[in-house]
């Protein structure tokens, strides 16, 4: 040991805090230490000695002859991995971005999109209540429906994970909307669904009732009932009746279920991959169903809400069957010009943007990641 | 120690005597349990609620079949609301002959397969890409990905149109793919108005070949989670075999992850065999190419003769022939996913999108 410190004494190269740790070490590391201290001298000679003189330019750095390394393994995965992306990202610069920036550029040129800059586009887009109206209403309505829309894949999902009889015909049936309900089949679904709406069948049975029994469920029955229970809210100035909800909610149920496929294809893998010796191990422990679907489902689950919820809201707010969508492309004059055009749809998408942050950190707080080992 | 008692021996089977409880005993301790009684609760509450949302999302279908074999005579009459008094597959027939349906399907099924073809193939590259490898930018990319899935792709409507009918117009000094359009034009002129496509179906497939097709982003993203949960071991090994990078994914990874490509196959063939976004765009009015979206026209002889009916009954029928039309679009895809729904199931169970 004090041979080491001797050494480091007579070249006065690596630093106090450096020898003063080397009292401490293993003989091995001690070694280390003592060829690094041999080496130093090389580094502090003057590098210059070595460069051929004539050739370097007065005031240039010193540059050893350039040496062609081959790439280190993490380069050469780093290069494999962009050109695995290089379509995805070609495509962005070369086809997305390019349009994107053109529609945003659109909407702050005038109703037309040939004049000057102005946020005239976005001043008619706002003062259009109608617009507005719908935008927000949108909201609210979404509000309401992600929960409903993710709890109820969430239960369905469970269920269908059961061993039962005739599994794979409900898996199938419930799977259906996901490729079903888009496009021009969900337009065709739309359109008899209106035609059935005025007169059709039912022309007889008068004015409101027609209209209200339509649904699955009676809104005028329900609100009969319930009128008495006053359950109103306010929030953010708009008022919430949570008897409207549910009577809402119970009408759009096919709107609900057609659009929670995914959702439910996404749960139900998540339900396979939790191991099932947890549960063997809950068993044994003398935990009830309940107490295991709230301390081992739920937690496990929980990224896979998270998921859903974004998924929820995107899929919600881009569908064509939304009704800021429909009233796009239906309200006349205003929204036929495309600078309102644009206007109006990426007032809605920052909207939606907003909404999605919202939701992801809200529901951030609440999900557990499983460590892996 | 039981005694057992043999009552008959064969060569495969033995029959034995034990002591067991009573029959009434058995039964009374097996059905007059609480347990039993809450298992068959439950379970008829399950199947109650299965069998009443199974039907809640099938009985828009059954109300559009039972309507698509509806007569005229049935849409007067105020008795029939479902099931009709005079059947009649006339707007089957009329939609078959005189709406080109066997065009239409042609023509969809070759855009949609090459399409669903090729986006999954490139989506899996791509999120193969993102899963795998770290490298700068990896965040960027994946960032990009789901900005592609938030942004309602009728906000792009208008552009894209435009971009791709003067494709070559776009500023090119910083656009790699307007550049190689230019050039491709400059070489060979293959535009017919000098600028870009018109009335072609080759931007869905640039839109496919770039990963920035419908729902796109969506596939990348289940893609990329399935491929998370594939073992880094196996492409190890293989890299210590001297199997390249590129080769690893096409001979290891794309036959492991085979069930997972179907389903993200079949979601996109069946998007895009019922797409009416993109056809609409690039397609106009007066091209000969037809598609499923198109075929839900009135046929002429159908409405000269329901010309001097009342408005209600006009629209009745109308919706009738769109439904029946809805019918013929969507039986092609029931069919395919009859076969190959629970290679879906399968291929996301497998997809582990636990984060």
């Amino acid at each position: 040991m004090s041979d080491t410190k001797l050494t480091n004494k007579r070249n006065v190269v690596a630093s106090d805090s450096a020898t003063s740790n080397t009292f401490y070490v293993k003989p091995k590391q001690q070694q280390k230490v003592v060829e690094q201290v041999v080496e130093a001298p090389v580094i502090t000679e003057d590098p210059s000695i070595h460069a051929p003189v004539y050739t370097r330019p007065v005031g240039s750095a010193y540059k050893a002859p350039k040496k062609k390394r081959p790439l280190s393994l993490s380069g050469k995965k780093a290069l494999s991995g962009w050109l695995f992306c290089l379509p995805f990202v070609l495509g962005v610069i070369g086809i997305y971005l390019p349009m994107v920036i053109k529609s945003i550029e659109v909407s702050f040129h005038g109703p037309t999109g040939n004049d000057p800059f102005s946020f005239e586009t976005y001043k008619a887009v706002y003062l259009e209540s109608e617009f507005t109206v719908t935008v927000v209403d949108a909201i609210r309505d979404l509000i309401i429906q992600i929960p409903a829309i993710v709890i109820f894949s969430l239960f369905m999902a469970i269920i269908l994970n059961q061993k039962m009889t005739g599994r794979a015909l409900f898996r199938a049936i419930f799977f259906l909307p996901v490729i079903l309900s888009t496009g021009i089949i969900d337009a065709i679904l739309d359109q008899t669904a209106a035609s059935d709406m005025p007169g059709g069948a039912g022309m007889d049975e008068g004015t409101g009732d027609a209209a209200a029994s339509d649904g699955f469920m009676s809104a005028l029955d329900m609100e009969m009932l319930l009128s008495n229970i006053n359950l109103r809210f306010t929030l953010f100035g708009t008022t919430f009746d949570l008897v409207e909800i549910v009577t809402n909610l119970v009408n759009q149920i096919f709107n609900i279920v057609s659009h929670s496929g995914v959702q439910m294809l996404i749960f139900l893998s998540g339900l396979q991959s939790i191991s099932p010796s947890i549960y063997e191990s809950c068993q044994v422990e003398g935990a009830s169903a309940w107490e295991t679907f709230w301390k081992i489902t739920l937690p496990m689950i929980s990224p896979m809400i998270l998921v859903n919820a974004v998924y929820t809201v995107v899929d919600l707010f881009t569908s064509a069957d939304n009704r800021v969508m429909k009233g796009l492309a239906g309200y006349g004059g205003l929204f036929r010009q495309p600078g309102n055009f644009s206007a109006g749809i990426w007032v809605y998408t920052l909207l939606a943007l907003v909404v999605i942050v919202i939701v992801a950190l809200l529901l951030r707080t609440i999900v557990f990641y499983q460590r892996k080992d | 120690m039981e005694t057992v008692k043999v009552k008959k021996e064969s060569k495969n089977k033995i029959k034995v005597d034990f002591e067991r409880a009573p029959l009434s005993v058995r039964i009374r301790q097996k059905f007059f349990s609480l347990n039993f009684l809450k298992n068959v609760v439950f379970k008829i509450f399950r199947t109650v609620l299965l069998i009443g949302i199974a039907f809640v999302i099938l009985f828009p279908y059954i109300k559009i079949i039972l309507k698509s074999i509806m007569s005229v005579s049935d849409m007067k009459d105020a008795t029939v609301v479902l099931i009709t008094k005079a059947p009649t597959f006339d707007q089957y027939w009329y939609i078959l002959t005189q709406n080109g349906y066997l065009k239409a399907f042609i023509t969809t099924f070759i855009v949609s397969f090459s399409v669903a073809l090729i986006q999954t193939l490139v989506c899996a590259l791509v999120a193969y890409g993102l899963a795998k490898f770290k490298f700068k930018g990896n965040t960027i990319i994946f960032g990009l990905v789901i900005m592609t899935l938030m942004i309602p792709q009728e906000a792009l409507k208008n552009s894209m149109a435009s971009y791709f009918r003067q494709i070559t117009m776009v500023e090119t000094t910083l656009n790699p793919i307007s550049f190689l359009f230019k050039a491709l034009q400059d070489w060979t002129g293959i535009f017919e108005n000098g600028y870009g496509f018109s009335d072609s179906i080759i931007p869905l497939f640039i839109l496919s070949i770039f990963g920035l097709g419908f729902k796109n982003g969506l596939f990348i993203f289940m893609l990329r989670q399935f491929f998370k949960g594939v073992p880094d071991e196996l492409e190890e090994s293989a890299f210590v075999d001297g199997s390249s990078t590129v080769r690893t994914f096409f001979s290891i990874i794309l036959p492991i992850s085979i069930p997972m490509l179907i389903t993200v196959f079949i979601f996109a063939f069946s998007w895009q065999w019922t797409d009416d976004f993109y056809t609409t765009i690039f397609i106009g009015e007066g091209s000969n190419l037809s598609f499923m979206s198109s075929i839900n026209a009135i046929p002429e002889k159908i409405s000269k003769d329901i010309m001097y009916e009342a408005e209600a009954i006009r629209n009745a029928y109308r919706a009738a022939i769109a439904g029946t039309a809805g019918i013929l679009i969507a039986l092609p895809l029931i069919i395919m996913y009859m076969f190959l729904q629970r290679r879906i199931v399968e291929g996301v169970e497998r997809s582990g999108i636990v984060g």
